[in-house]
């Protein structure tokens, strides 16, 4: 049984790799009929993409490809060729969504740009993800995760508290972070599309680029600027009040230490040592300007004690307090094994193999993952619902069109 | 203004600081009518940081932490902990489509900010609780964090450093705004189901699990392989060069990333063909990949006098995805943002003319939101409580006396 939430909705994908992907994945989840067009052959860029069991490279084999691509249908479909458009037309005419993320330019070039798609279905959304939008001088410009993470004051600040500029030069966050925040952006404008059109019966073109999408990440920086005039840096000599993981006996922990209720919280943790029992450290502003003397001493502290102990103890005590895991021991926590955060999921190919559930949880709809499509998998029930022959279907293999 | 996509539809908003105010503002941009819930008890920390105050002049209505995140909305004040208040907080949530909040379990329970509660007051709400780690499952259900504990708690920060060094943090506070596209998306697909079938619901959310999947691949080669990646630096898993590289000045950087021999060949050209890069070991892609260390010392060599804003644009003009890390003043002025729309001048009674971001998307035939100017502390409680709710001015006024309204 398809999701109830959005069962009567079909989505063209016509994307690769992650951010189109990731948009058509949420849609899919929630159920949607989500129709992924892969390109003859080779299939999304994502299926070569690692990881694989075993390390062993295969399309249908990548774990990479199978998180993204959950729940969906695949044809195998080359819209650029001839015969492949008349397909493509056929599938737009009674499609609610097409999410594609190629460059701006690219579907009005193969004669399927928007003004094109609008008349064959008034109705239709076109959502585009792109890395810098389909306007602006960057608009032409190539843009990779990195790329698009590296320009927001997200990107500059990653990572934080940078002692020495010659040895740390600024970091991409783990998986493709700015894609991923074009595909929920995309995925949120496209439903709030679909909202207007029940209203008033029009279609539209969506514009969401991962660029703005990770720049708008960095807001209060950004108004520290506008408002306060100060530029934002990640040097630590240049930062307020700087937190970053510390080491513990067994691990890492984060935690502040502002208020004056944290601080004792803090304090009573860590047994109530002679040395940080000082007035000098009783204010907010005293703890700041003896800032170095501190974070030493508490280092100190913290390196004597477990990670469990400092983070049960400490919540109790009203200290905002956690602990910082490795992915191995996240994937085994016992908390998020109880919330269902990982789900198992059979593959003919593939196997059997955990994936990270959803990205949020809900009651009555609950996003559901079933595994993603073999390439070309459903290329016969999808062109023979859309009117094409044995023949035909004969006719374009034999063509490369699908 | 023409119609905005969410007309009609109202959100009972209970929420504070940035994830739950970044997901109102979504909401409130696109048409909805947001009240915003706020007391001089429990005010939105936003307003009251002094590192965001206008001129550091300090003001509740000044701050433009506050503004970034709360414009397109209505503010009453209204004091929860008083029992009249939570009458009147529910009277809101009768008149509501969706209920958000964002406190940590137990302060939730509290203020009976609970799915059991709302679905008493409103059978069919839509009630989205967002938070570190879900408010079901075990003890860190109930603890107190804010976004970056959730990328400590999941992983993150240990995948986050330098090879074979120890965590490190993301910057600014990303998973509270991760966490807000996906929870609007899903929180409107909510909205359709309860259209069709009259069914409300709860949203659980996890800033933790937004970001687990984020960083699926961390995961799936664990599963698949008991393989842990730890600290990544730079490295992607297919590309190379794919690094960021020191330029002119004191702190400023390129990023590039080369996917295919024809953008190395352009990569090449662009550095003045140098014997290095004639070596065999950078011929194709997976020689390239394997030899990057090397690779990246060449180039940062290269860049190391460069201007990173002009090598960008070279770089670009023949193919090569190149990227230059943008201080605030570059950002504040980039003429890309403000061709494509993203940065507003909004014009305010304290504050003056100010650049604020506006939202990250744009619809083709929504080409007005609602970017009404944030909203002073308490500015729609007339609006709200007598429009809306009903209320006399003389009951008003009393309500304000018992510092209900407060």
């Amino acid at each position: 049984m398809p999701n109830p939430a959005l069962n009567d909705l079909r989505v063209i994908e016509f994307a690769e790799m992650v951010s189109g992907p990731m948009c058509g994945k949420m849609f899919a989840d929630m159920g949607a009929e989500v129709i992924k067009i892969e390109p003859p052959g080779r299939g999304d860029e994502a299926r070569s993409h690692p990881p694989y069991p075993g390390d062993v490279p295969h399309p249908e084999k990548s774990g990479f490809f199978l998180y993204l691509n959950t729940t969906k249908k695949s044809l195998t479909l080359d819209p650029a060729s001839p015969a492949g458009v008349e397909v493509f037309k056929r599938l737009i005419a009674d499609a609610d969504v097409l999410i594609e993320n190629h460059r701006p330019g690219y579907l009005e070039s193969i004669g399927l740009g928007y003004e094109t798609l609008r008349a064959l279905n008034p109705r239709l959304i076109l959502t585009s993800i792109t890395p810098f939008g389909q306007t602006g001088p960057y608009r032409d410009w190539k843009g990779t995760d990195l790329v698009e993470w590296a320009m927001s004051l997200t990107g500059y600040n990653t990572p934080t508290l940078v002692d020495d500029v010659d040895k740390e030069n600024p970091l991409r966050a783990p998986g493709h972070a700015a894609e991923m925040m074009g595909a929920t952006n995309a995925a949120a404008a496209t439903m709030m599309a679909l909202f207007h059109r029940d209203a008033t019966g029009a279609g539209q073109w969506v514009d969401a680029p991962c660029w703005q999408a990770t720049v708008n990440t960095s807001k209060l920086e950004m108004a520290a600027y506008s408002y306060v005039g100060i530029p934002f840096s990640r040097l630590r000599a240049n930062v307020q009040v700087g937190l970053e993981p510390l080491p513990c006996r067994d691990g890492y922990i984060y935690t502040l230490w502002a208020a004056d209720s944290h601080w004792k919280a803090l304090r009573t943790l860590l047994g109530d040592p002679p040395e940080l029992v000082n007035e000098i450290f009783d204010t907010h502003a005293g703890r700041h300007e003896n800032d170095d003397i501190l974070r030493t001493l508490i280092r100190q502290h913290l390196a004597q004690h477990d990670m469990d102990h400092l983070v049960t103890e400490g919540q109790r005590l009203g200290l905002t307090i956690g602990p910082v895991h490795t992915v191995a021991q996240a994937a085994h926590h016992p908390h998020l094994e109880a919330r269902g955060a990982f789900v198992e999921i059979d593959h003919p190919a593939a196997g059997s193999f955990k994936f990270p559930r959803s990205l949020v949880q809900m009651t009555a709809t609950p996003p559901e993952s079933m595994r993603a499509p073999l390439l070309g998998e459903h290329n016969v029930s999808i062109l023979s619902r859309l009117g094409y022959t044995g023949e035909d279907l004969r006719r374009l293999h034999s063509a490369g069109v699908i | 203004m023409g119609r905005l996509p969410l007309e009609g539809i109202r959100v009972a908003d209970f929420s504070w600081i940035i994830n739950g105010p970044q997901i109102a503002q979504w909401l409130a941009t696109m048409g909805a009518e947001v009240i915003k819930i706020e007391s001089q008890v429990y005010i939105d920390i936003g307003r009251t940081n002094p590192a965001g105050m206008a001129d550091r002049v300090a003001g509740v209505n000044r701050s433009g932490f506050y503004h970034a995140l709360n414009y397109g909305k209505k503010a009453i004040s209204l004091n929860l902990k008083h029992p009249k208040g939570r009458d009147l907080a529910h009277d809101i949530v009768r008149r509501s489509d969706f209920v958000l909040e964002c406190f940590p379990g137990p302060s939730a329970e509290k203020l009976g900010l609970t799915y059991d509660e709302m679905k008493k007051v409103k059978s069919d709400i839509i009630m989205i609780s967002v938070s570190l780690l879900g408010k079901t499952g075990l003890e860190p259900s109930r603890w107190v964090g804010w976004g970056p504990m959730a990328c400590c708690f999941i992983g993150m920060f240990d995948a986050q450093g330098y090879p074979g060094g120890p965590p490190r943090q993301t910057g600014g506070t990303w998973p509270d705004y991760a966490i807000a596209s996906s929870v609007v998306f899903h929180a409107l697909a909510a909205l359709r189901h309860r259209n069709r079938t009259g069914e409300g619901q709860w949203i659980d959310a996890s800033m933790g699990e937004t970001v687990i999947g984020q960083m699926h691949e961390w995961f799936t080669d664990y599963f698949m392989n008991g393989r842990d990646r730890r600290q990544w630096g730079n490295r992607d898993d297919v590309m190379a060069p794919h690094n960021t590289y020191r330029c002119a000045g004191e702190d400023h950087w390129i990023a590039l990333a080369v996917a295919n021999d024809t953008e190395w060949n352009a990569l090449r050209t662009a550095m003045g063909d140098p014997a290095w890069a004639r070596d065999a070991k950078y011929a194709n892609q997976l020689g390239r990949w394997q030899n990057r260390d090397d690779l990246d010392s060449h180039i940062a060599a290269w860049t190391r006098s460069q201007d990173h804003l002009q090598l960008a644009q070279r770089l670009q003009a023949v193919g090569v995805a190149a990227g230059p890390v943008l201080d605030s003043a570059e950002l504040h002025n980039d003429p890309h943002l403000w061709e494509w729309g993203y940065w507003w001048k909004m014009d305010h009674h304290e504050v003056g003319e100010r650049i604020l971001p506006a939202m990250p998307v744009k619809l083709s035939n929504v080409p007005e939101l609602n970017y009404s100017y944030p909203p002073d502390l308490g500015e729609h409680n007339r609006d709200v409580f007598g429009g809306l709710l009903g209320l006399s001015d003389a009951e008003i006024n009393l309500l304000i006396q018992e510092k209900v309204i407060y």
